[in-house]
């Protein structure tokens, strides 16, 4: 069994700029934003090659839909 | 070298039909008859993908990160992406079967496209978008079946009521695979052979209200009464066929991925979870809508569904989700609340519902990917669930997205048959078990992290 949650420490002053960036934004809070850029970082790190281009997702989505697995 | 065993995979099979009416199908009953056979316990979740891959892996879907057809990417509302032959980063049995010098012939086990490099001979899926894709390895494979049998087909286009329609496509489409199936026996070196029937599913779940008494919408004395034992009987006939070119004492396995049962219906998940205050949306959506392409008030939103077989529901979380709503230290808080609130959930008329609800960082040993916060099988998966928006109702008397009337259970059959060693015995089993009893049947030795079983061992 995991926990879903784990925590870290950061810099104070990294915190506090964060803090400014996400003034009157959608972010609702430092955390949010971290875990966002952090994860967005991960994602465009790991990406292998597309398998489907927009087209062809499009269809195998449409496909799966009216087979039930997906809605 | 290894002992040949092959595999005759039957999308969504149930016991009661292939077990418990085998008296109708000589093949298999012959089967039955001289080995082992029983109910498998499939995977959680119970669905095409990832159960072949957990079956195939040895692996549970927690540790292969899979947990259905599409995933949310990492915690973002609206992108999703589909699981396709890259997200196999576990080793399988055929993996195994060429460790030791033995060849395998792989026909259109879910997922399998893009086609990858294999200790052999592959044929992709039906999750391939177009013929125009590439989809054997290796490549050549393709022009030799073409040149042959014609275009290759992967499925039967499921997006119409006419079931006649339907019926030919299905026969159609098993007649080739089959056909391709028994060339491929034949002329090809192999000690591992596997393929998957897809038509077994599609013939179900357009038929089973046709042929099912408990079936809300059954009709006795109906045209297609018979359709799908008429179907198991075409595909028994041509199991022999396929037996015959196998060679003697080649070992058999028959096996589902999971069962299949009569549908109830389909529950509105986020129809529910907006009337419980979960959910907020900024517009009234259209009948039908998708949510991930309705205007959702993340602000005042605190979980949101997708629907299919089962529900998966998504927690709102601060410091996690781009909006989160939830504390994280309330989340646990949350998560109990919302499955007392599920549970409660009646049937259309009051009835009781024998609901399962599953926490995935608690369900699996180890859990990886882009997991749900909740897996919901409403009504032990009874009554599917309808993630689309736009209805006055909690309850739809159909399928939301297509023509569609049986749901999944989660025990499917299997039957091995070993000519070496006879001798009918009923065991149950588990999909974890599939694998090292297929490795140890063929004199392999089984992995240390595949957790299962050797059956009847």
């Amino acid at each position: 069994m995991s926990k879903e949650f784990t925590t870290i420490s950061i810099p104070t002053a990294l915190y506090r700029k964060i803090e400014e960036t996400i003034k009157g934004t959608e972010v609702s809070s430092v955390a949010s934003y971290i875990a966002k850029v952090v994860g967005e970082a991960l994602l465009k790190a790991e990406a292998e090659p597309e398998v489907f281009n927009k087209e062809e997702e499009e269809k195998v989505k449409d496909r799966l839909k009216a087979l039930g697995y997906i809605d | 070298m290894p002992r040949k065993l092959l595999v005759i995979g039957l999308d969504c099979a149930p016991s009661e039909i292939v077990i418990d009416r085998r008296a109708e199908f000589p093949v298999l009953d012959r089967l039955i008859g001289g080995g082992l056979h029983g109910k498998m316990r499939s995977s959680d979740p119970p669905i095409t993908i990832p159960a072949w891959m957990s079956m195939t892996t040895g692996k549970d879907p927690g540790r292969l990160g899979l947990y259905g057809f599409r995933h949310r990417t990492g915690y973002s509302y609206d992108k999703m992406w589909i699981a396709t032959s890259q997200a196999w980063k576990e080793r399988a049995i055929w993996d195994v079967v060429g460790d030791h010098g033995g060849r395998s012939v792989l026909v259109s086990i879910p997922p399998s496209y893009p086609p990858r490099r294999v200790p052999g001979e592959l044929i992709s899926c039906f999750i391939t978008p177009a013929q125009e894709n590439a989809y054997t390895y290796p490549p050549q494979l393709r022009t030799e079946i073409e040149a042959k049998f014609g275009p290759y087909q992967f499925d039967v286009v499921f997006r119409t009521e006419d079931r006649d329609e339907i019926l030919k496509e299905i026969y159609a489409m098993t007649a080739k695979r089959f056909d391709v199936i028994g060339y491929l026996l034949e002329t090809r070196p192999w000690d591992f052979f596997m393929f998957v029937e897809i038509g077994v599913d599609r013939i179900q779940h357009a038929f089973w209200k046709y042929s099912d008494p408990e079936h809300h919408l059954y009709q006795p004395g109906n045209k297609y009464e018979t359709a799908i034992i008429e179907y198991y009987k075409y595909v028994d006939a041509r199991i022999g066929e396929l037996l015959a070119r196998a060679g003697e004492e080649t070992a058999v396995l028959v096996v589902s991925d999971h069962g299949a049962k009569r549908m109830k219906g389909a529950f509105c998940i986020n129809e529910w979870l907006i009337r419980e205050g979960f959910l907020t949306l900024k517009d009234k959506p259209q009948r039908g809508a998708s949510i991930e392409k309705t205007p959702v008030d993340w602000r005042r939103t605190k979980v949101w569904g997708w629907g299919g077989y089962y529900a998966r529901l998504f927690f709102n979380v601060e410091g996690r989700e781009p909006q989160g709503l939830i504390a994280p230290e309330d989340y646990e808080k949350e998560r109990e609340a919302m499955i007392d609130r599920l549970l409660a959930v009646r049937g259309p008329n009051g009835e009781a519902w024998a609901t399962r609800i599953i926490k995935p960082n608690e369900h699996y040993p180890e859990v990886r990917g882009d997991y749900p916060d909740l897996m919901v099988y409403f009504d032990d998966l009874f009554w599917r669930s309808a993630g689309t928006l736009g209805y006055d109702t909690l309850y739809l008397a159909e399928n939301d997205t297509g023509p569609d009337d049986a749901v999944h259970a989660q025990e499917g059959m299997y039957i091995l048959y070993d000519p070496l060693r006879k001798g009918s015995r009923r065991v149950d089993i588990d999909i974890l078990d599939v694998a090292p009893t297929v490795l140890t049947t063929m004199g392999l030795p089984v992995p240390a992290d595949m957790r299962g079983k050797v059956a009847g061992a």
